[in-house]
């Protein structure tokens, strides 16, 4: 029972005074000589029981109606048995995120969170306005009826979703319901992960079931990634996996086995591969099935493709002749015309990995030619000196001998690599533009240990053309629709400036007039994984002062909609209290003539 | 009818004829009013021998006209009877403290303001002068003793010339001791009467039954007819006020403390008892019972008196 205006509790005290004088009455009264007095001591002598127990009754009934009084000024509202609940305006926020599809005591945990949900919209009533929320944010309105159909076509998502987020939402739903019994439900296994900020929710109480015991021990492919994404045609692939023990894998491309091996926790595998199938292709890191299927499989997916055939010219340098041999040795590249590796002033056409003049003379003609190939930079004045350069793949790499570069245009470059402050490698469509000569006495990257590797990575990367990007999200994640695609396989009608990423992990490929230019890699958060739970009083104290957690299903089902079982109870309280003065002028009336 | 029934002092209100004047002149009305009634009821008289005729008078009960006088002359007599003059009566009066009150003492509950009440004692010695008058007019030899706590005025049965004027003396003289003590003033009643007569108790009662019962079984033994006529306020018998008081009676210094509206149907219900075990026990010895209240007018507890008489075996 709570209390409107609790402060009238007080008058309570009153309750003191027919106390007070049922106790002292008999020393009460004027002093009055009447003859018969020996009849009415014989009165009281012969009916003492009758008047005990009467004037205990009218002690009781003076207390009762004082206390009665009292409560009802203080205007409680009370759970009335067997009075149902008010209108109430509930959502029931059902956790479908992919850690509830675990498996617990031989039953997934989701099939328990639904029947809940179930249980929970049983309870509401045609005056009630109902919603289901899911983690993916998704807020149904409609009758009860309605709402129990769709929990029974609500499955668990592929990944994370935001149950917080639809916890928001709930709150927010029920707030604008105009109602003013609010509640919101929250069905969920409470993941440590998942919920790590209190709630927004207002005054809205929260009431929220979560399971008892410790989640089930999981194993997670935590992160598999293509390297580099375009295979030329060796590439390799790294995974890590989450897990007690060690662990066997499986890792698969196009359908085919890769490597299977073991691995141990935390340890990252490296499995380089070259395979023979060409374009874009998806991958699979596995692991066996347990209480969690749906982060064993992790997705993946690369570019493969024959090596680029390079070109160097022969005033590049001997460095970068004999590192390109090294490279067609190996079968990452090959001979031919497709890139040329120059000077500035001896390009003729894109693509080419671009080098500064070696003598200043020719810086004009460099200028000229870069121009003329549409590179927007252009070399300025020399800078000698040893400068320590920073960047991709650059390493402790120095230069002595080097220009300035400055942009001519507006176009949009990456700048792989820093001399002190100024751009000393920039890279754009179809070029790459490095700052110094590539030989010795200008730089000491030719001869450096990661020259050949970085020169790989320039060749496949940089200047093999662009057959489109990987993007990774999580599944239901919102994106931006990237500007070189067309179409979505798998997913009709996500085109647009906008869309959301499937609520299933795989693969799906983005294409562009019939074929495919990149790929949509959805796996779940990592994060998902970790089924570490909440206990009912931490997770109740992280949700808010009007949250209360249950484990227990029957403690929970009572607890829904009971925001609006209590109710005022001044009316029940004021016929109490008739019916007590009504008692106490009857014994009151039969104690002075009724039995004479 | 009604306008004879208005004047006749026996049915007054008690309280209003006795701010009339003294018991002497009072118990006079009342008896001459007692009187004129009588002959409605002759069989409640003392006498029951023919004495002569006399003419009959509007109010007459029938049943005492002479038919045959009526046949043959024509006219309607009625036949009356001749007084015995052998009868010896005693009239024991309670005066004791319990007696010298009336419901007028207590706090008024919803009464507005008190009505006029005479106190038991008042009442009961115009009763008792009454009675006597009545008697003596009969010829009959009235005494009178009073009592408290012990025997306060003997005054032996005479039915000469001057007796009412000593009976009216002996109920002015002083009283309200703090005790009844009915047995005394009983056994000195019959010590007053050397041969069998009649003895009338008139008394609040307020004393122990079975001393009462003994002395009167007494009476009843030596072959005296007993009457009691026990007097009761009103507010005795109801208990009117309100609130709570300590009640104290005056005899016995017993002090009850109550709440009135809690004891009142109580109260009520021990009086009836009360009543009761008086009317069977002094039934049980043969002495006439009757309850007289001090608001009825003082024509009630004379019937009374010769009512029980009849009715005694």
């Amino acid at each position: 029972m709570s209390f409107l205006s609790p402060w009238f509790l007080a008058l309570g005290v009153a309750a003191a005074v027919p106390l007070l004088l049922h106790l002292l009455r008999r020393r009460i009264g004027a002093r009055v000589e009447f003859p018969a007095a020996r009849y009415l001591a014989r009165a009281e002598r012969e009916h003492s029981r009758t008047l005990r127990l009467r004037n205990l009754l009218l002690m009781v009934a003076r207390v009762a109606a004082v206390l009665l009084i009292a409560l009802a000024a203080a205007r409680p509202a009370a759970r009335l048995f067997g009075g149902g609940h008010g209108p109430t305006a509930m959502a029931v926020v059902l956790d479908n995120s992919l850690s509830t599809a675990a498996v617990q005591d031989g039953r997934p945990l989701f099939a328990h969170l639904d029947s809940l949900a179930e249980r929970a919209l049983s309870g509401a009533t045609t005056a009630d306005r109902v919603w289901l929320v899911t983690a993916d944010g998704q807020a149904r309105a409609g009758t009860a009826a309605e709402l129990r159909d769709a929990v029974r076509r609500i499955s668990p998502l592929g990944g994370a979703g935001d149950p917080a987020l639809a916890l928001a939402r709930a709150a927010s739903a029920v707030r604008n319901a105009g109602l003013a019994g609010q509640q919101v439900a929250l069905i969920t296994d409470a993941q440590r992960t998942t919920w790590t900020a209190p709630a927004q929710l207002g005054a809205v109480p929260v009431v929220a079931w979560v399971p008892a015991g410790a989640p089930p021990a999981n194993r997670a492919v935590v992160s598999a990634d293509a390297q580099p994404q375009r295979w030329t045609p060796r590439g390799a692939v790294s995974a890590r996996l989450m897990a007690q023990d060690s662990t066997t894998y499986r890792i698969a491309l196009a359908g085919s086995t890769l490597a299977r091996g073991t691995a141990a926790p935390g340890e990252e595998i490296l499995v380089r591969a070259t395979p023979a199938a060409r374009g874009w292709l998806a991958g699979t890191v596995e692991l066996d099935a347990d209480e969690l299927p749906g982060d064993n499989v992790r997705y993946f997916a690369a570019w493969v493709g024959a090596a680029p055939r390079v070109r160097v010219a022969p005033d590049a340098g001997p460095f970068v002749a004999s590192a390109v041999d090294v490279l067609r040795g190996d079968g990452r590249v090959a001979a031919g015309g497709d890139v040329t590796v120059a000077p500035a002033d001896e390009v003729t056409a894109l693509p080419a990995l671009i080098t500064a003049p070696t003598d200043p003379v020719r810086l004009g003609a460099a200028n000229r030619a870069l121009a003329r190939a549409g590179v927007p930079w252009q070399f300025g004045p020399v800078r000698r000196g040893a400068v320590l350069v920073a960047g991709d793949g650059a390493g402790a790499t120095q230069a002595t001998l080097r220009y300035s570069l400055l942009a001519t245009g507006a176009a949009r470059t990456d700048t792989l690599a820093r001399a002190g402050a100024e751009p000393w490698i920039v890279a754009g469509p179809g070029y790459v533009l490095v700052a110094s000569p590539l030989t010795p006495d200008a730089t000491t990257l030719p001869v450096s240990a990661g020259f050949v590797p970085w020169l790989a990575g320039v060749f496949a990367n940089r200047l093999s053309g662009d057959p489109g990007r990987v993007v990774s999200a999580a599944p239901i994640q919102h994106l931006i629709w990237p500007s070189w695609a067309g179409a979505l396989d798998g997913a009709p009608g996500a085109a647009g400036t906008e869309f959301t990423a499937p609520d299933r992990a795989g693969t799906y490929f983005f294409t562009r007039d019939g074929r495919r230019v990149g790929a949509l890699v959805v796996n779940p958060e990592p994060r998902e994984s970790e089924l570490a739970r909440w206990a009912p009083a931490d997770f109740a104290r992280l949700l808010g002062g009007h949250a209360r957690a249950f484990t227990a299903a029957d403690r929970f089902a009572a607890a829904v909609f009971d925001v609006t079982a209590r109710r005022p109870v001044v009316v029940p309280l004021l016929a109490a209290l008739l019916a007590v003065l009504v008692l106490e002028g009857a014994i009151a009336a039969r104690g002075a003539g009724g039995e004479g | 009818m009604e306008t004879a029934r208005a004047t006749r002092a026996d049915l007054l209100d008690p309280a209003h004829l006795a701010a009339l004047g003294r018991v002497e002149i009072i118990a006079r009305w009342v008896v001459d009013g007692f009187m004129t009634g009588l002959h409605r009821s002759p069989r409640k008289g003392f006498s029951v021998e023919f004495a002569e005729h006399r003419p009959y008078l509007p109010g007459d009960d029938l049943r005492h006209v002479d038919w045959r006088i009526a046949a043959r002359a024509d006219r309607l007599v009625i036949k009356q009877y001749e007084e015995e003059t052998n009868l010896r009566a005693t009239i024991v009066l309670d005066v004791s403290r319990s007696m010298v009150w009336s419901g007028a003492q207590l706090p008024a509950a919803g009464r507005g303001h008190a009505a006029p009440r005479l106190t038991k004692l008042a009442y009961a010695e115009v009763v008792a002068a009454s009675l006597a008058l009545v008697l003596l007019r009969q010829r009959d030899a009235v005494g009178l003793v009073r009592f408290d706590d012990r025997v306060r005025t003997a005054v032996p049965p005479r039915a000469r010339h001057g007796q009412w004027r000593r009976l009216v003396t002996a109920l002015g003289e002083t009283g309200a001791g703090r005790a009844s003590s009915a047995p005394a003033a009983l056994a000195q009643a019959a010590r007053l009467l050397d041969r069998r007569g009649m003895v009338v108790l008139v008394s609040d009662l307020l004393m122990e039954v079975d001393d009462v019962v003994r002395a009167l079984r007494g009476l009843r033994a030596a072959g005296h007819d007993v009457t009691v006529l026990h007097v009761l306020d009103p507010d005795e018998r109801e208990l009117p006020s309100h609130g709570e008081l300590l009640f104290v009676d005056p005899e016995s210094a017993l002090e009850v403390p109550a709440t009135v509206a809690e004891v009142r149907a109580a109260y009520r219900a021990t009086v009836i008892e009360v009543l009761d075990e008086w009317r069977a026990r002094l039934g049980a010895v043969g002495v006439g019972y009757e309850v007289v209240s001090t608001d009825a007018p003082f024509g009630v507890p004379l019937r009374k008196a010769f009512a029980a008489r009849q009715h005694l075996p």
